[in-house]
């Protein structure tokens, strides 16, 4: 039998026949028509690799029909896309100064109590806002009203809801209704009463935490407090606060007075900058007491926003403050998010919003007051006002009686000489017209359209023009 | 020619090759993981606008009958970890689940990703399960600030890391409640991650006693020599002393007093002490403190502003904060000192 060379490696070692498994078989060529074919598949798939790289790098979504018809979809996260499962990152709802670029959602919240009377002003601002109001949401707590608040409240939104231009409806809109007992009642000279401020407070804050705490959602960045008897504010407030981009701000509230009491004065007392003397008085009060501001019970000179006030000045200028008023309060949702509320009980000798400002920089967010950034809040008489005002217009009757008089006097003794005259004018203009008359052939009279029916002239459709004036004034002034 | 130079090749390059393509494929195939919750698209104007939603809040009760009232429970979790076991223990609870609605805050990061990923994995599983398993709602949230201190044992009970540790978890319990508290709840059944083993009646159970706060007490299982024993494990429930309000006094305004510390000996009174093995488990006591790790609370205190403070509140923070802010809004929270529930042994 011949050597078998086959199994043999260079270095001349030899394996027995015992393995077959050999690299050194001899194997014949594939088929030249084989190779061809061959080269075609894998000259295919590498076209179709490259070329699905290339579109998943200009379409990142491609993937998503990819993976699943190369039987890879496991690859894909499970989106949990469930009706009743919702999932949401609190970063994406952090709040920017340009809110309404990037469809941030405002959560408007306004507290009401026997506010019947000042609904249809709250509602008139409510169409004039400039923020896209797809983006707001609107929640509202009724609570302990003897009129017909919740019904107009309503009605008012149902019917904002149907208005034919898109602009004008909101988001989602919740109306909360929850009595709290409350015993004080609701008109001024109780409501700033000295002795019913603290317990009163107290209450608004418990309205207030209830509110918010039903309405926020996680997708909110944003939360606006507004009271609803505000006069005039600018229709761009939402903007203008929300620039500043603050965790809490709040513009100077004044309101107007009739001329006789000095034509306006401030209204908010409750922003102000803490002082050394009121931290001093805060350790001397029990832990129950809440310092309230304007009372000539508590001097703690502290600096008040509103005192501040500079007609002309520049409406940006910002000041820090520690206690903030409740009129109109643009927040970041995150501020609430973190437990920051309006402390129904003394926090730090305050309640509601000033404590709610307290809480906030005790909780090291930015709390912010525009002291030449103007609203208006609506003046309701007191009674001493009133009484004051009735007299006065008694006075006024009297002294328009007597002028009347006066003129009619002097009219008759002046129509008794100029009879003759006035008739011979009259004769006289009777002739001009018959001249005029003759010469001149019937126009057409072209009627007058457009001019100033811009935008803002519309808005406020159906409102008093009075209120409509008054807030372009303001807006003026502002800028 | 391809067919050639594969052959020439060696076979490490051949693999090495592959696992080039492979990886890259698996880079750009897989979707972004960083942010595994998209970001909810705002609606647009064209929608047809939403209609006047009114709810009746002077209604909402919670009472010591929760299921024949119909009263919706919210169990709420910040969720660092997913433990399996504390899954199990939630589908035990009996109460029925169209009443229940979930709500979970996760944090931001690495086990962040993992611990929602997991929860997705079963959320999924029971919500399209069978319609009477499934929850009324879930709500998964993730927060937006970074949590100070990893979360291992060790150094999750170092003093030093305390307050900065329980400043970040009030903040996260806080901004889970506030954005998932509808206004249809009557109770907040708070229960951490780690609890891994609770009566299934619990809700009932807690409920029934009719209070505006109410704890039971949090104990922890392990083994010695074989034998399966019991030890206490949350101490934030407590009644005041003498001691620790004198403590308090004596503290600068930022400065927080923390129980189960040697270093400082406040000689109060913990309920985990007032455990007796075969009391009864109806027995209530009042606290001042409490702790989160099972806290069932009437919606009604959370609404009128109890939070947990994630700054010294009374030198007090996160739950034992929260009891003494209920307690200033005229709540007073009790304990179960022989109801218990079990936390997860490291």
């Amino acid at each position: 039998m011949p050597v078998k060379h086959a199994h043999a490696y260079s270095n001349g070692h030899v394996y027995g026949n015992t393995f077959s498994i050999s690299p050194h078989r001899f194997q014949p060529r594939a088929q030249p028509a084989l190779r061809w074919r061959r080269q075609l598949v894998v000259r295919i798939l590498a076209i179709a690799f490259v070329s699905a790289i290339i579109l998943l790098m200009i379409f990142p979504s491609f993937r998503y029909f990819l993976l699943p018809s190369i039987g890879l979809s496991s690859l894909l996260r499970t989106t949990l896309d469930l009706p009743n499962v919702r999932q949401y990152d609190l970063g994406h709802f952090q709040g920017s100064a340009r809110g309404w670029e990037r469809g941030e959602r405002i959560l408007l919240c306004a507290p009401l109590r026997d506010a019947e009377t000042n609904l249809p002003l709250f509602f008139d601002h409510l169409r004039n806002f400039t923020y896209p109001h797809h983006l707001i949401d609107l929640a509202f707590l009724v609570s302990d009203s003897k009129d017909r608040t919740l019904l107009t409240l309503v009605e008012s939104l149902e019917k904002i809801q149907a208005d034919p231009n898109p602009a004008i409806p909101y988001g989602e809109i919740s109306v909360f209704e929850k009595d709290f007992g409350q015993k004080v009642q609701q008109d001024v000279t109780n409501r700033h009463g000295f002795a019913a401020q603290a317990s009163r407070r107290k209450l608004m804050a418990q309205a207030r935490n209830w509110l918010l705490s039903a309405a926020l959602q996680p997708y909110h960045t944003w939360v606006y407090w507004r009271d609803v008897d505000v006069l005039t504010a600018p229709a761009t407030i939402l903007e203008d606060l929300m620039r500043h981009n603050k965790d809490v701000i709040v513009p100077n509230v004044w309101r107007p007075l009739p001329d006789w009491l000095g034509g306006e004065q401030p209204y908010d007392l409750n922003s102000w900058q803490e002082s050394e003397t009121a931290l001093a008085l805060a350790d001397t009060l029990d832990e129950d007491a809440v310092i309230v501001e304007g009372y000539a019970e508590y001097a703690t000179w502290r600096p008040h926003l509103a005192y501040l006030r500079d007609p002309y000045g520049d409406p940006d200028v910002e000041m820090e403050i520690d206690g903030v008023g409740g009129v109109s309060i643009l927040a970041k949702a995150k501020v609430f998010r973190s437990g920051v509320h309006f402390p129904a009980f003394s926090f730090e000798k305050h309640a509601e919003t000033e404590g709610f400002g307290k809480m906030a920089k005790r909780m090291k967010f930015s709390v912010i007051g525009l002291p030449h950034y103007t609203i208006w809040h609506l003046y309701e008489p007191s009674a001493d006002d009133q009484q004051h005002m009735e007299e006065m217009e008694k006075e006024r009757k009297k002294a328009e009686a007597a002028a009347k008089a006066a003129e009619e006097e002097k009219k008759r003794l002046n129509d008794g000489w100029e009879l003759k005259k006035e008739q011979w004018e009259q004769d006289k203009k009777e002739i001009k017209n018959k001249a005029i008359q003759d010469q001149v052939v019937h126009k057409p009279d072209d009627k007058l359209v457009g001019g100033d029916t811009g935008p803002l002239a519309h808005v406020g459709e159906g409102s008093e023009t009075g209120q409509e004036e008054a807030a372009v004034n303001t807006r003026s002034e502002i800028f | 020619m391809a067919s050639r130079s594969l052959r020439r090749s060696n076979p490490i390059t051949l693999v090495l090759a592959l696992m080039l393509v492979l990886g890259f494929m698996l880079f750009i195939l897989t979707p972004d993981k960083s942010d595994p919750i998209p970001k909810t698209v705002t609606p647009a104007r064209s929608r047809k606008p939403p209609a006047v939603q009114r709810y009746h809040m002077n209604t909402l009760k919670a009472t010591a009958s929760p299921i024949s009232n119909q009263e919706k429970v919210i169990i709420l979790t910040p969720l660092a970890k997913f433990y399996d076991e504390y899954w199990t223990n939630l589908l035990k609870l009996n109460y029925p689940r169209e009443l229940v609605e979930l709500g979970f805050i996760i944090p931001k990061g690495r086990e962040g990703n993992l611990a929602l990923s997991k929860l997705q994995d079963v959320v999924h599983k029971v919500q399209t399960g069978k319609k009477k398993d499934q929850f009324a709602k879930v709500t998964i949230l993730r927060q937006d600030f970074d949590s100070p201190v990893p979360q291992n044992e060790k150094d999750r009970h170092a003093l030093s890391a305390q307050k900065a540790r329980r400043a970040a978890m009030s903040k996260a319990r806080n901004s889970l409640l506030f954005s998932v508290l509808r206004p249809d709840i009557a109770w907040v059944l708070w229960l951490d991650a780690d609890i891994i083993e609770t009566p299934p009646t619990l809700i009932q159970d807690l409920a029934s006693h009719d209070k505006a706060v109410i704890v039971p007490n949090c104990f922890q299982r392990y083994k010695e020599g074989g034998v399966s024993k019991i030890r206490p494990y949350d101490y934030n429930s407590w009644h005041d002393s003498n001691d620790a309000l004198k403590m308090a006094g004596t503290m600068g305004k930022d400065d927080i007093i923390l129980e189960g510390y040697r270093e400082m000996a406040t000689w109060r009174l913990l309920m985990t002490g007032e455990y007796k093995e075969h009391g009864s488990v109806h027995d209530e006591t009042k606290l001042d403190g409490v702790g989160g790790t099972a806290l069932l609370v009437k919606a009604e205190v959370h609404r009128d502003g109890a939070m947990f403070p994630p700054f010294p509140f009374y030198h007090l923070i996160e739950t034992e904060g929260f009891a003494k802010m209920a307690r200033r809004l005229g709540y007073q929270p009790y304990g179960l000192p022989n109801y218990l529930v079990y936390h997860y042994n490291e």
